[in-house]
């Protein structure tokens, strides 16, 4: 166990920042650790959103977390998408910045989903390439979750968590680990959860995600609609064990129950957080 | 051509032509597009089956979720088309819409841009040049919403505007600002839906409306032609002695023309204007 190579803080236990929250969270100034917001969301707006996210931001640390940046495509980096994630990230004091290991679109077009990638030497080449042009273009670190997939290609020639390690390495960024999509994908397609946490560079983990997912039977889907269940908690248990304590978010993006449910949801993860200092201890 | 190692471009194509088909997840693998970069009946070779699903139900679970994601951001953007088609027309409408125009922004924000362009398109949709007007006043809807937010003109600045200087003195809009005008009268779907009243039937009948917002709350004004004229011609840059000379001659009555200073008197209490060029 070690601290992330960039000594980005621990900011304990947050949520993600969502409209039916705002009220509630500027009355009542609930006392959580961070808010991740999703980045795309207050790019292009001057109205209530920035305006509500300003006042937040000015009482709580601030992650970003995008869904468009599409490190794998093959399409162009798209610079204009770039400098407005900068300047967002100047005007909320956003500790890291996030996107996800996969493409959401080529040929110019955008089907806004997180498209899995084939895990091959060819398509970590080109991430890694395109993951130090952002990260020179933001100049900060880029911090990359691994996603939850519901596919796999014949092309693949190693395991994803060898190519999510090597792309952390060989593109010297970080890593939000999704311990929810790590279940997810295990589940989808038959690996061991416990093999991919144990490859995992801890020193590169800046983030943790935890949320609930749907299983359909024949394959879960990471709906993000419901509260983090056993198996997942027991997956992050292992994982603060091999990697440590790390900035922890909960996702509830569909169904929003009130703030309140939120946040007990994710306090939950103080158990965990607990028993592994007492372990260190 | 070998399938062992297809190139990422490749690879991204056909997935790409599979997700966005609009048809049953085995038409979209057969469809020429995808059949361009991969024949159907090597599937097996570019996705893998799971020990419970077949290569296509795979690859039918993201192909499934793509026009769910697409209605899910549009009934968003237009709640008042959705609740006045209703969900099956409303999904036919948004297969046919995202065909035509797909997402190229990084923002689903932008997604619904094109739908009044659509019915312009489209002339033989069900009740288009309603819905073109429908979807005219939703999307400025989202525009005021979304727009930077300006300083709002203040009784001070007006009042320090020296007499003689009023003749030609011009105001600018605030940037949450739209004028609208319509064919159909739109306003009554859009308070049917907010009140949660049957949608009533399309009628033929102009209307003229302004949007704007303050505090952050989008608001409207419902207009007269002689109101919107001369709000279009301030908004728009007319000296002011100009646009108000224009709107007196359309007045017959002096109760008529004295309107016109109780219109200017709201408009700047509404807070429309940004500045005033002396």
């Amino acid at each position: 166990m070690s601290e992330n190579r960039w000594s980005f803080p621990d900011l304990g236990l947050g949520v993600g920042l969502r409209t039916p929250h705002y009220a509630h969270i500027l009355s009542e100034k609930p006392d959580i650790g961070f808010f991740e917001v999703l980045t795309e969301n207050y790019l292009d707006t001057g109205g209530r959103p920035l305006y509500l996210l300003d006042q937040i931001a000015e009482l709580y640390p601030m992650v970003m977390h995008g869904v468009s940046m599409s490190i794998g495509s093959t399409d162009p980096i798209d610079f204009d998408y770039l400098a407005k994630v900068k300047a967002l990230a100047a005007r909320t004091g956003a500790l890291w910045i996030s996107d996800h290991v996969c493409w959401t679109g080529v040929l110019g077009r955008n089907t806004h989903d997180l498209l899995p990638l084939p895990y091959t030497e060819e398509s970590l080449k080109h991430s890694v390439e395109r993951i130090k042009v952002v990260q020179d273009y933001l100049d900060r670190p880029l911090v990359m979750e691994n996603p939850s997939t519901y596919l796999e290609f014949a092309a693949s020639d190693m395991p994803e968590w060898e190519w999510v390690a090597r792309m952390a390495e060989e593109a010297d960024c970080g890593l939000l680990f999704d311990v929810n999509n790590v279940y997810v994908s295990a589940y989808n397609h038959g690996f061991d959860p416990v093999e991919y946490i144990d490859a995992i560079p801890g020193e590169r983990v800046c983030q943790y995600h935890l949320a609930g997912h749907t299983n359909k039977g024949t394959h879960i889907i990471d709906t993000h609609n419901d509260h983090v269940l056993d198996p997942v908690w027991e997956l992050f248990g292992h994982t603060i064990r091999h990697v440590g304590l790390r900035a922890t978010l909960l996702e509830w993006d569909a169904d929003i129950p009130p703030f309140e449910i939120v946040h007990q949801e994710v306090l939950k993860a103080d158990d965990w957080r607990r028993q592994e200092v007492a372990n260190v201890a | 051509m070998s399938l062992e190692q297809p190139k990422l471009d490749r690879l991204q194509r056909w997935m790409q032509e599979v997700v966005v088909h609009p048809g049953t997840v085995e038409e979209a693998i057969a469809s020429e597009g995808a059949e361009h970069e991969f024949p159907s009946e090597r599937l097996g070779e570019v996705v893998t089956p799971s020990h419970s699903m077949t290569s296509a139900e795979r690859v039918g679970v993201y192909q499934g979720m793509y026009l769910m994601r697409m209605e899910e951001a549009l009934e968003t953007d237009y709640p008042v088309i959705r609740y006045h088609l209703g969900d099956v027309a409303f999904s036919h409408l948004i297969e046919a819409y995202v065909q035509r125009y797909p997402s190229r922004s990084y923002t689903l924000n932008r997604l619904g841009d094109h739908l009044p362009q659509f019915f312009l398109d489209e002339p033989e949709w069900p009740q288009a040049a309603f819905l073109h007007d429908l979807a005219r006043l939703e999307l400025a809807m989202t525009q005021v919403f979304d727009e930077q937010e300006s300083p709002v003109l203040s009784a001070e600045e007006l009042e320090a505007v020296h007499p003689d200087a009023w003749e030609n003195a011009r105001l600018e809009p605030i940037a949450a600002f739209r004028l609208l005008s319509f064919r159909y009268a739109v306003i009554p779907h859009l308070v049917a839906f907010h009140e949660d009243r049957p949608s009533p039937s399309p009628r033929r009948r102009a209307a003229w409306v302004a949007l704007y917002r303050r505090d952050y709350s989008v608001l409207r004004l419902e207009l007269s032609r002689a109101e919107h004229d001369l709000l279009k011609a301030l908004a728009g840059g007319t000296p002011l002695g100009e646009a108000l000379a224009i709107a007196a001659q359309s007045q017959k009555s002096s109760h008529q023309r004295a309107q016109i200073f109780k219109w200017f008197r709201t408009w700047i209490a509404e807070g429309l204007f940004t500045s005033i060029e002396a």
